[in-house]
């Protein structure tokens, strides 16, 4: 290797990126034109665009829009834009019109890009314009994955949100499936099969667990009270993590038939479950347990004592009862978190 | 003689070839990563988890000392996050201006018992007091001891599983958080750790916490700095993270898994690179238990930090840096080279020690070597020569690569003139700011030896308006 070698080099170094620079700047001069006319055609067709969306006897737009030269990214962004801020935008007949003319094939193109980010960012706009005659397409793809990554996680949320609910036993093909992809497929369901599915989730009759736990949360999350009995029927289940699932579930729900239900979980070895014990008899202000809320605010676990002095302000006599334990309880922790929580409660009250 | 410096000038051409050629490697694993996420756009990748009640909630820990001028705008901007639940913990570490009266003043905080676990002992806390209007906001006041030990405090006073340790002079994006959380929840906890990309605030325009105007400081000392994140974070943090040998997560923004943090000792208060040797480790307590839980780079920029504008402020900040990373070597040198430790012990540790921290020394010579050949005659002129121009390569094309790399992926800076300016800075690094580096970087290799845990000073103007 001689001096001529590294001349070279650092020429041809040099030069290679002096190239690339020139490259890249053309290429930034020509994105940031295209963006600028992007936005102005946006910032001129929206007007026509809200008229079409209230009253589509108003045309107007469809003329704009077939003579823009960037129709289909402004009509994305358009779409976009009303479908994030509107109501029952799911079911509008003009977005359906309007994706199925100018964006369904752009679509199918896109899908097949190599381009991960690409897919995705369609797979998602294919969910929000809810774009149902790509089922077919989303459905052979699905059945093409091997892998539960995130592009077919992706694939499984919108075709569930396209009312598919064959994703569920998609689903419960892969073993790792996560416990909150459950609950976004829950979630996207509509209402009268996700009630059929919660039930046959709780009946449990696919012997999937983590579906079972994600119906139990899900109903928590959403307040379907209609679940409450099966729910309170999932507390005396020899599955722990189940039985947490479901006092987290009465937590949210905020209601129990039986209150004595709870009993058996202030003193079970689980801290989780004693912790969401105490959480429930804060929310739902069982004052029958505030004996027990002192006795386990001198619990071994910081969470367990922290929960018992926080739903005890929960109570109207909440402030008497924890200034009374402050100075009183036999456990110094105890005394320390009561006083924490007593002088919260002053300060809300400034 | 002659044949002494020859061969010495032989091996460190090589040496600087060598570590070029890694940075490029390293590269060449991220690029495809960096470029597919940023592509990816759309808002729900992060809406789903902000509606989910089992998006973990997080304690946002700032450790602050002498911060009367940023601390308030920070909180304030981590006030405005989107986040379903959170909690705001400011650790006064002893500061000698209006730091905590600040705070009391702006959220109208009142002295509050607190009932805190001591999972971490820490240097004695004075008082703890909670806004009143904002009740998930509180000040811990205690004596000075560090960051680190700022830190452990904060940790032991936090009620959540996760926390995210943000320096008192970083504005965080809206949508930081939930970003940088995303890999834990979407891993079920597997991700123990993610850092997110910090990037240099200042030229830019921040107002409540949103980056209004990304524009470049005038300030060719903050430029270079941009430079140099752009190499660290997007060469760099990456590519190690994807082969889950991440060693750094910045100190200026992490989020962590409070339980293995507990487990690992929590913050180290005798070195000044608490947030490196953290890393390391917890890198060694998964390894030790055979764990397959992560720690994960998240490439999206989502916080903004004041770099310096003074070479004074600059030198000390790089001379803490380099002193940290050799402390935390030092300390955990029983992973270098060892298997028991995989990929850390065999690829991760030596790099450090090579690249990162030895670069400075070769570096040195090479320069040694250059003047020497010129003006002493030590070596073949043509030697020095090349050496020169492995140099320039070695610096500033990496440099220039790295801003050209920003363009091709992230492209944050919107006008054609930004391009050409970063790369035209980045193209004179070799002739000034890079020799003033290898200084810096020695220095702190001897400050090592001189043992002293201090706050990192910096005079602050103050980045969001």
């Amino acid at each position: 290797m001689n001096i001529y070698f590294f001349w070279v080099l650092i020429a041809f170094l040099f030069l290679g990126q002096l190239i690339l620079l020139l490259a890249l700047s053309l290429r930034k001069l020509l994105i940031n034109k295209k963006e600028q006319t992007i936005s102005q055609q946006y910032d001129m067709l929206s007007e026509s665009f809200s008229s079409y969306m209230m009253d589509p006897t108003d045309n107007g737009f469809i003329e704009e829009i077939s003579l823009a030269s960037d129709q289909t990214i402004v009509l994305e962004r358009l779409l976009n834009h009303y479908v994030a801020v509107s109501k029952g935008s799911v079911n509008s007949p003009q977005v359906a019109q309007l994706t199925e003319k100018y964006l369904t094939e752009r679509y199918k193109k896109q899908l097949q890009r190599n381009n991960w980010a690409i897919r995705m960012n369609t797979l998602y706009f294919i969910e929000d314009f809810h774009m149902k005659s790509l089922t077919p397409l989303l459905k052979e793809k699905l059945h093409k994955s091997l892998r539960l990554d995130r592009e077919t996680q992706q694939l499984i949320r919108t075709l569930t949100s396209l009312n598919e609910p064959m994703t569920l036993s998609v689903l419960a093909r892969y073993v790792d499936a996560p416990f909150r992809l459950y609950i976004d497929v829950l979630k996207r369901l509509e209402l009268n099969i996700q009630l059929e599915e919660l039930d046959a989730a709780l009946k449990n009759e696919q012997n999937n667990k983590v579906l079972k736990y994600a119906a139990v949360s899900y109903i928590g999350m959403t307040g379907l009270l209609e679940f409450l009995p099966r729910i309170e029927e999932e507390l005396l289940s020899d599955d722990e993590e189940l039985r947490i699932q479901a006092l987290k579930c009465i937590q949210h729900l905020q209601y129990i038939s039986s209150p004595s239900l709870l009993t058996p979980f202030f003193h079970s070895t689980s801290w989780q479950e004693r912790m969401f014990a105490t959480r429930i008899v804060g929310k739902l202000q069982l004052s029958r347990y505030q004996e027990v809320l002192s006795e386990l605010l001198g619990d071994s676990v910081w969470w367990v004592r922290y929960s018992s002095a926080e739903a005890l302000t929960q109570f109207a006599d909440g402030d008497i009862l924890l200034s009374h334990l402050s100075e009183n309880h036999p456990d110094r922790f105890a005394r320390d978190m009561a006083t924490q929580w007593e002088a919260s409660l002053l300060g809300s009250e400034e | 003689m002659h044949s002494f410096f020859l061969l010495l000038s032989t091996f460190i051409i090589a040496y600087l070839l060598f570590s070029s050629l890694s940075y490029l490697g390293l590269f060449a694993i991220a690029f495809r990563k960096v470029k597919n996420e940023n592509n990816l756009v759309h808002r729900e990748s992060t809406e789903v988890l902000l509606k989910n009640q089992n998006t973990y909630p997080v304690s946002i820990l700032v450790p602050a000392y002498n911060e009367e001028v940023g601390v308030v705008s920070t909180v304030r901007s981590l006030l405005a996050l989107d986040y379903p639940q959170k909690e705001i913990i400011v650790i006064d570490d002893g500061s000698k201006d209006m730091t905590s009266e600040q705070m009391i003043k702006e959220f109208k905080m009142a002295h509050i018992p607190f009932a805190f676990r001591t999972h971490i002992p820490t240097a004695e806390i004075i008082a703890i007091y909670q806004s009143s209007i904002f009740p998930y906001v509180r000040l811990i006041k205690k004596a000075n001891g560090g960051k680190a030990d700022a830190l452990n405090a904060g940790i032991n006073l936090s009620s959540f599983p996760y926390f995210c340790a943000i320096d008192g002079d970083s504005i965080l994006e809206n949508d930081g958080l939930i970003k940088t959380m995303k890999p834990i929840i979407e891993s079920d906890g597997q991700v123990i750790v993610t850092g997110g990309s910090v990037r240099i605030a200042n030229g830019s325009t921040i107002s409540r916490s949103k980056v209004e105007v990304i524009d470049l400081p005038r300030h060719p000392v903050v430029i270079m700095q941009i430079v140099e994140y752009f190499r660290a974070f997007l060469i760099g943090r990456l590519a190690l993270s994807r082969l889950n040998i991440l060693l750094i997560v910045s100190g200026a923004f992490g989020v962590f898994n409070k339980e293995r943090v507990i487990q690992a000792g929590g913050y180290n208060k005798n070195t000044v690179g608490e947030d490196m040797e953290l890393v390391v480790r917890l890198h060694r307590l998964l390894r030790e238990e055979k764990s397959k839980q992560r720690i994960e780079y998240v490439p999206d920029p989502v916080c903004w930090t004041e770099a310096p504008e003074s070479l004074d402020v600059l030198k000390s900040q790089r001379i803490r840096w380099q002193r940290g990373l050799f402390e935390t070597l030092w300390t955990h040198r029983k992973m270098m080279f060892n298997p028991k430790y995989g990929a850390v012990g065999m690829f991760s540790m030596p790099y450090f020690l090579f690249i990162e921290l030895l670069g400075a020394v070769f570096e040195f010579l090479g320069y040694f070597i250059i003047f020497g050949g010129f003006f002493f005659s030590l070596v073949d002129p043509n030697i020095a020569l090349v050496m020169f121009i492995v140099t320039i390569l070695y610096g500033s094309f990496i440099s220039a690569l790295a801003v050209l790399l920003e363009e091709l992926t992230l492209h944050k800076y919107p006008k054609v003139s930004h391009l050409m300016r970063l790369y035209f800075w980045a193209l004179t690094e070799a002739f000034w700011y890079r020799p003033l580096m290898v200084i810096w970087r020695i220095q702190g290799i001897f400050a090592a030896f001189r043992k002293k845990a201090h706050w990192g000073d910096m005079k602050r103007k103050g980045i969001s308006t």
